[in-house]
């Protein structure tokens, strides 16, 4: 093993587990992006460059893919990561479980990166949970150098074990900043080779039984060697806790903060799966004990007598929503019998969240409202769900389903005798990549009738602009419109939705292709790079945007069309904030009285 | 040092930006720190805001009416953010209206010919309220670092004015608030 010397720096969590991973010796990363986790594969891919290191990399085309790709170099004896977001477990699931019982044999780690609230999920569910459905152990890191840590002992613990090992940090983790202790980037150089062994490889399921009776050994033995780490232990607490990840730093914070040093115990916990007998013992002891975990009770599921115990289970902690400090605070409080110390009011909700200005999208959603108002607009996942705002996505499941909905749809209005209505799925480049091609192949083969719109903005831009199969990156590029044919549809057509009258024209024709001949699924790919990620120079357009006295103050672009540059001035007219505006003139287009124009 | 700062405003405007140059400056000035930021969707416009503790702590998020500070950098957002601010905190803002620890940071940011430059404006102008607990060079470093070549000189430039014109009202006015803020031990 060949070491190279580095000193400590700032770093966001992300970062702190992407050197976790090079110190930590992986030969192989792959990721799928996904707020939280997007930048710790994107740290990978700098300290590669940075440091000139010999590490495989990949932006994988999902999670499942990803996990699957790190998961063989791991059987061939040498060490690989997989990382995304939590809702990419679910599509990583499959392999996650069948892996646990075939076991690995170099280190293999996966991380899996919560969004509790959620700021920027379809769920607040706990990765955790599907580590204890897996059997595998997990890592609860709770601030960017132990999260960097606990990469690097997962690496160790999966070794010893054989067993895939999961580290799970929140967004609180991820997108915190602090100052990390960087080590020697471990470049190993274990030669890959496979070792064929069919009934470990390839069991059948005569075999698995025993792969099972080994894994739950395994759980076994790592949970007998896990200790909670006794953080403060005053004699004669009143309350214990037992707290792990970032509730844990909560924990710390608050108490020093209210002087209740002498009065609680505390306790972290580094692996919440599989827990130690300790806690259980610990609980005897205290008067009461209270668990804080984020966002399930994994910890508190697993104790055997839970009498003493308060946390979520009997709602001394809310069921859903993240933790806070001031829940934590108010949780003492009641819990000490101090009264309820004075309720802190809350910020209101703030501004929304909107498409960008210029943005090809607000384009084409307004293109599709004009051009079929009557429609049914499933959509799936990424900046383009904002569409919302725009009142041209009616519903958003999961990566891919905005396909398979728009098939459901037709079928279940034909089925139902009823009359069809226009429907229009819309779905990013990168999700169609992601988990729309299967959708597709079936919804042809199973003669659905719908207009698919590909909203093609050459990135997945949501999560900070990383590459997609068709752009931006070096590997052999896919063209959308040769897989779209290859799954077997006959209606293809590609648009710039800049110009928005072409694509009314052709979403009109695309749906009497759909739903009055019935023909089939029309596909349209509108195409245009997203302005920040992708943005070009012959984008800057001449001339300047202004609002001019044919204005009736009717609101319909500041409000229905919502460009941020375009904002309710003094007057309550439209005021065009000149720092914001990407000079695009849809709202020449958009408004009624063409009040606004371009000079 | 021991201040717990939240810088709030809207997504798109370089607020993760200014965070880093102001944990990293803050870093390289020897003050243990931990902060965060948001991430994901609400950066398309939305709300955001990051809050930094700089002392003994664990966590990077602060509980309502505890800020010391208040940075501010879309005025639209003060009166929402408020219950961050603890009895007695002081609030920056970036507005072209004149007031305690108002500073037109967008209007410096445009006469100066960078118009992206107002949060660094702002920024410099918050600095200045902790000297001397911290000198400006630091985060001019980060700034350095941070900034692609052809923003460089603005950004620089940015920092700097915010961070005199804060030494200017000092000079001029009362100069009594400010040293709340950097109660150093
Ligand atoms: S980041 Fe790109 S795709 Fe996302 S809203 Fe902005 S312009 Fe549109
Ligand atoms: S031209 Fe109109 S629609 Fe385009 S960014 Fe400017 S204000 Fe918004």
């Amino acid at each position: 093993m060949k070491q190279r010397g580095l000193s400590g720096k700032v770093l966001m969590g992300n970062e702190a587990m992407a050197w976790g991973i090079v110190e930590g010796g992986a030969t192989v990363a792959a990721s799928y992006p996904g707020t939280p986790a997007s930048e710790i594969m994107e740290t990978v891919f700098r300290i590669k460059r940075e440091h000139n290191l010999n590490i495989y990399t990949e932006w994988s085309v999902n999670e499942k893919v990803a996990f699957e790709v790190a998961l063989t170099n791991s059987y061939l004896g040498r060490r690989a990561a997989v990382m995304m977001k939590q809702m990419g477990l679910n599509v990583a699931l499959d392999s996650l479980m069948s892996s646990a019982y075939t076991g690995v044999k170099g280190g293999f780690v996966l991380i899996a990166a919560d969004d509790p609230g959620p700021y920027s999920s379809q769920t607040e569910q706990d990765s955790r949970y599907l580590a204890t459905f897996a059997k595998i152990p997990v890592f609860d890191p709770s601030c960017p150098q132990e999260a960097k840590e606990m990469v690097k002992r997962a690496f160790e613990l999966s070794e010893e074990y054989e067993i895939p090992v999961m580290v799970r940090p929140t967004s609180w983790v991820c997108h915190s900043r602090q100052g990390v202790g960087l080590n020697k980037i471990g470049e190993r150089d274990e030669i890959p080779s496979f070792k064929k062994d069919p009934q470990r490889w390839a069991a059948t399921p005569r075999f698995r039984y025993r792969l099972h009776r080994e894994l739950n050994k395994k759980i076994r033995e790592i949970s007998s060697r896990n200790h909670p780490d006794p953080v403060s232990n005053p004699g004669g607490a009143e309350l214990a806790v037992v707290a792990s990840g970032v509730p844990y730093a909560y924990a710390y914070d608050v108490i020093k903060a209210t002087g209740l040093e002498e009065r609680v115990a505390l306790y972290k916990v580094d692996l919440p799966y599989p827990l130690g007998p300790e806690v259980d013992e610990l609980i005897q002891i205290y008067p009461q004990t209270l668990i804080l975990e984020e966002t399930y009770p994994v910890i508190e599921l697993q104790i055997g007598c839970r009498e003493n115990a308060r946390g979520r289970i009997d709602l001394t902690i809310p069921s859903e929503g993240e933790l806070t400090p001031d829940i934590v605070a108010h949780v003492f409080d009641t819990l000490l019998g101090e009264g309820v110390s004075e309720t802190r009011t809350p910020p209101e909700e703030g501004r929304k969240p909107s498409l960008c200005p210029g943005c090809p999208h607000r384009a084409a959603f307004w293109a599709l409202r004009k051009a079929l108002p009557q429609g049914i607009y499933p959509s799936d996942i990424g900046c383009y769900t904002l569409g919302l705002n725009l009142r041209a996505v009616d519903t958003c499941l999961c990566m891919g389903a905005s396909v398979n909905q728009a098939a459901g749809l037709y079928h279940s209005f034909k089925q139902g005798g009823r009359s069809i209505p226009p429907i229009v799925a819309t779905i990013g480049d990168s999700t169609f990549f992601h988990a729309g091609i299967p959708g597709l192949i079936n919804a042809v083969h199973q003669g659905a009738c719908f207009v698919l719109l590909i909203l093609d903005n050459g990135t997945v831009a949501m999560t900070g602009g990383q590459p997609t199969p068709a752009e931006n990156s070096p590997g052999k590029r896919i063209e959308i419109e040769e897989v779209v044919k290859g799954c077997g549809v006959d209606f293809i057509r590609t648009v710039d939705p800049y110009d928005i009258p072409l694509l009314i024209q052709l979403l009109k024709e695309a749906n009497r292709y759909a739903r009055d001949e019935e023909k089939g699924v029309a596909v349209i790919i509108a195409r245009h790079p997203c302005l920040i990620y992708g943005a070009r120079d012959e984008d800057r357009r001449e001339g300047e945007i202004v609002v001019g006295e044919e204005c009736d103050l009717c609101g319909l672009c500041t409000e229905r069309f919502e460009c941020p540059a375009l904002r309710t001035g003094p007057q309550e007219g439209p005021m065009i904030i000149k720092t914001l505006c990407t000079n695009c003139g849809f709202c020449v287009f958009v408004c009624p009285q063409e009040a606004i124009k371009r000079t | 040092m021991d201040l717990k700062i939240v810088i709030a405003g809207l997504g798109g405007e370089g607020i993760i930006f200014m965070t880093r140059v102001l944990v990293e400056g803050l870093y390289r000035c020897g003050q243990p720190v931990i902060s965060t930021e948001t991430h994901g969707m609400a950066m398309r416009g939305g709300s955001v805001i990051s809050q930094i503790k700089v002392g003994d702590y664990r966590s990077p998020l602060i509980r309502y009416r505890e800020a010391d500070l208040l940075v501010v950098t879309a005025v639209e957002e003060a009166q929402r953010t408020l219950p961050y601010l603890k009895e007695g905190g002081i609030i920056f803002k970036n507005t072209p209206q004149r007031g305690a620890h108002c500073i037109d940071a967008s209007g410096i940011a445009l006469r100066i010919g960078n118009p992206r430059g107002g949060n660094l404006v702002l920024l410099g102008y918050v600095l200045a309220h902790l000297a001397p607990a911290i000198s400006l060079e630091p985060f001019l470093e980060v700034t350095e670092e941070l900034t692609p070549e052809r923003f460089l000189t603005g950004n620089l430039k940015a920092l700097q004015e915010g961070w005199q014109k804060a030494s200017q009202a000092n000079k001029g006015e009362d100069k009594g608030e400010g040293d709340q803020a950097a109660r150093d031990n």
